[in-house]
C-alpha cells in the first residue's frame, strides 16, 4: 500500500527469507534429532487393535506412556507443564519408568534414558498414597503420519504381530519416531530429507 | 452500486432539487467518489478469495502426493511456491496492481503456515500444536509489517486469535502473553491506518476479554470483564470529543466497551452458577439474579440513550440486541418460578414502550434544535 519499487522487492524478499528460516529451523532442529539421538526401540500398545491404520494418522501407545503416581519424585510438577520422565532398561531388554520429575535429572548410566513428557490432560495424579493411580503421559511420539494408501499394507503386516517403534532422543529429552518395527524388523525407516 | 453510494445518489437528487447543491457541485461529487477506489472491489475480493484457496490447493496436493515425492522434493516445493507468491507479489506491486499484490501476499502467508503444518507431519511432530499457530501468525505479521499489507494484518489478527483459543483451551489460563504479539499487530494497525484492522484488533482483544473471567481467580472473575467494558464505555462517553481529534475512535469503543460490559454481565446472570442458561433459579440466586438484571437493564438503557444522544448507530443496535437478550433469558431463567410469562412479557412491554416514548421525545427535541439553528 505504501511501498514501491526496489523497497518493495527488498521487503518481499526478506518476508520470503525470513518465513524460509523459520521452516529451514524446524526441518534442522528435527533432522538432527534423528541423526545424533540415542536410539531406544518402544512396544507399540495399539490403541484402537482393529483399525490401527484406518485415518490419516496413527495414534500411537506405549507402556511407557502409563507411569503410576508413586514415580514422582520431588516437587510435583506444574499443571501444562512439562515434566521428564527417566526410563530404564529392564532384564529383558525393554524400557520401563522408574521416575517422573519436574525438572530434568542427569543421568549418565547407559541403562538410563530420560524422555520430556507432557500429561495428556494437562495435570496429574500426585497423590502418593494412590498406588493405583496412573497418569498418561504423551511423549510427542505418539502420532505416526500413514502414507496414503500405505495403511492397508501396514495394517496388514501389523496383524497379530509385535509392533514397535524406533525412537530417537536427544539430550534434552526430546524424542522423535525413526522408523516402525513389525516382529523385531525395521519396516519403515524415515529418511531424513 | 455501494450502499453508501445509492444513499449518496437519492440525497444528492433532494438537495439539488432543494436549490442546495448546484447540478456541477453534484457532478463533483460523484467524480470524487468514483476515484476513491474501494479496497473491496470485486477483483480484490475474488483475488483474495483466490489466494486463500492457492492456499489450500497447494496444501493438499503436497498430501495427497505423499508417497510419491521424496521429502527434500515435497520441501523444494513448499518453499519454491513460497517464493513464487511472494516473487509474484512484487511483480505485481511493480505493476500498480496493488490488490493482485496484497492477494499474492496473503497465498504467501498461506503456504507458509501449510509449509509448518506439513513439516511437523512430515516428521511426525505432535508437540504442541498452539506452537505451530503462532509461528504462523507471526510469519503473517512480518509480511504485514514488512509490506504494509492490509490482507496480511487481517490474516494476522484472525490467527492470533485462534492461537490464543487453542493454548487457553489446553492450558486453562488466562494466557496474558497473547497481549505482546497482539500490541505488536495493533500498532502495526495504527501505522497502516487501515480502519477495519482496527476493527479486527478491537474483537480480537474482546475475544480474549470476555473468556478471562472464567480462566483467572478460581473461576469467578467476570465483574472484572464487566468493570473493563464499563470503564471503557464511560471513557470514550466522558473523553470522546478529545479522543476523536486524534482519531474517530470513540463511537466503536463505546460499543466495544458495551459489547464487553454486556458479555461479562450475561455470564454472571446465566453462565456461571453452571445451570448454563436453562436451570431454573434457586431461591437464594434469585436475589442476586434481580440485582443484575436490574444493573443490565440499567447497563442496556443507558447506552441506548447515550447512542440516541451522540447518533451512534452501532451501539444503538448493539444495546438493542442486548436488551432482547437479556429479556429473553430472564424468560427462559424464570420460566415457572417466580415470575409467570404473562407477567413477564408485561413487564417487557412496558420497559419497551417507556423505551419508544423515551426515543420519540429525544427526536423531537433533536429536531427542535436542528430547527433553531
Amino acid at each position: 500500500m505504501k511501498l514501491f519499487g526496489t523497497r518493495t522487492v527488498g521487503a518481499l524478499a526478506l518476508v520470503a527469507l525470513l518465513q524460509t528460516a523459520a521452516l529451514a529451523v524446524l526441518v534442522f532442529d528435527r533432522v538432527r534429532l534423528l541423526q545424533t539421538g540415542r536410539e531406544i526401540t518402544l512396544p507399540i500398545i495399539p490403541v484402537d487393535p482393529r483399525d490401527l491404520f484406518r485415518g490419516e494418522y496413527v495414534e500411537l501407545g506405549y507402556a511407557v506412556g502409563r507411569v503410576p503416581a508413586r514415580l514422582i519424585e520431588g516437587p510435583p510438577p506444574r499443571p501444562h507443564d512439562p515434566f521428564y520422565v527417566t526410563l530404564e532398561k529392564t532384564q529383558d531388554g525393554t524400557w520401563a519408568p522408574i521416575k517422573l520429575t519436574r525438572d530434568r535429572p542427569q543421568e549418565t548410566s547407559g541403562d538410563r534414558i530420560v524422555l520430556k513428557g507432557r500429561s495428556r490432560f494437562g495435570w496429574l495424579i500426585t497423590d502418593p498414597s494412590n498406588t493405583n493411580a496412573m497418569n498418561n503421559v504423551r511423549y510427542g511420539i505418539e502420532q505416526y503420519f500413514v502414507p496414503q494408501g500405505e495403511g492397508p499394507r501396514l495394517e496388514a503386516l501389523a496383524r497379530d504381530k509385535k509392533l514397535a517403534a524406533l525412537i530417537a532422543v536427544d539430550a534434552g529429552g526430546n524424542a522423535a519416531i525413526k522408523g516402525l518395527l513389525i516382529d523385531g524388523r525395521l519396516q519403515y525407516e524415515e529418511p531424513l530429507l | 452500486m455501494s450502499w453508501y453510494r445509492s444513499k449518496l445518489e437519492r440525497d444528492l437528487a433532494r438537495w439539488q432539487a432543494a436549490g442546495w447543491v448546484s447540478p456541477t457541485g453534484a457532478g463533483a461529487i460523484r467524480r470524487d467518489l468514483d476515484q476513491r477506489k474501494s479496497l473491496f472491489g470485486a477483483a480484490p475480493a475474488l483475488a483474495v478469495l483466490g489466494a486463500v484457496l492457492f492456499g489450500f490447493a497447494v496444501m493438499s496436493f503436497v498430501a495427497a502426493h505423499w508417497t510419491g515425492m521424496s521429502k527434500l522434493a515435497r520441501l523444494l516445493l513448499l518453499l519454491g511456491t513460497l517464493w513464487a507468491c511472494y516473487g509474484g507479489a512484487a511483480l505485481l506491486f511493480q505493476r500498480q496492481l496493488n490488490a493482485f499484490a496484497h492477494a499474492a501476499v496473503l497465498g504467501g502467508i498461506a503456504v507458509y503456515g501449510a509449509s509448518i503444518m506439513l513439516i511437523a507431519q512430515m516428521y511426525h511432530m505432535e508437540g504442541n500444536p498452539a506452537d505451530a499457530l503462532l509461528l504462523w501468525a507471526l510469519g503473517a505479521l512480518l509480511a504485514a509489517v514488512l509490506t504494509g499489507s492490509a490482507p496480511a494484518l487481517a490474516a494476522t489478527f484472525v490467527l492470533l486469535s485462534v492461537w490464543s483459543c487453542w493454548e487457553r483451551l489446553g492450558s486453562e489460563s488466562a494466557h496474558v502473553t497473547f497481549l505482546l504479539p497482539w500490541a505488536g499487530a495493533a500498532l502495526t494497525a495504527a501505522w497502516l491506518g487501515w480502519r477495519p484492522a482496527f476493527h479486527l484488533a478491537a474483537l480480537s482483544l474482546v475475544i480474549w476479554i470476555v473468556p478471562l473471567g472464567f480462566l483467572i481467580w478460581g473461576h469467578h472473575a467476570h465483574w472484572l470483564v464487566v468493570l473493563i467494558g464499563g470503564a471503557v464505555a464511560l471513557a470514550a462517553a466522558g473523553w470522546g470529543e478529545a479522543l476523536d481529534r486524534h482519531l474517530p475512535v470513540s463511537a466503536a469503543l463505546f460499543a466495544y466497551g458495551l459489547g464487553v460490559a454486556y458479555a461479562g454481565l450475561f455470564i454472571l446472570q446465566f453462565l456461571d452458577d453452571n445451570r448454563w442458561l436453562v436451570g431454573s433459579a434457586e431461591s437464594g440466586g434469585v436475589a442476586r439474579l434481580l440485582v443484575l438484571a436490574v444493573l443490565s437493564l440499567a447497563l442496556v438503557l443507558g447506552a441506548m440513550l447515550w447512542a440516541l444522544k451522540s447518533d451512534n448507530r452501532p451501539a444503538l443496535w448493539l444495546a438493542y440486541a442486548a436488551f432482547a437478550l437479556e429479556i429473553f433469558a430472564l424468560y427462559v431463567r424464570t420460566l415457572g418460578s417466580f415470575l409467570n410469562t404473562s407477567l413477564f412479557f408485561l413487564l417487557a412491554a412496558l420497559i419497551v414502550s417507556a423505551l419508544a416514548w423515551l426515543a420519540y421525545r429525544l427526536h423531537q427535541s433533536k429536531v427542535a434544535t436542528g430547527a433553531g439553528a
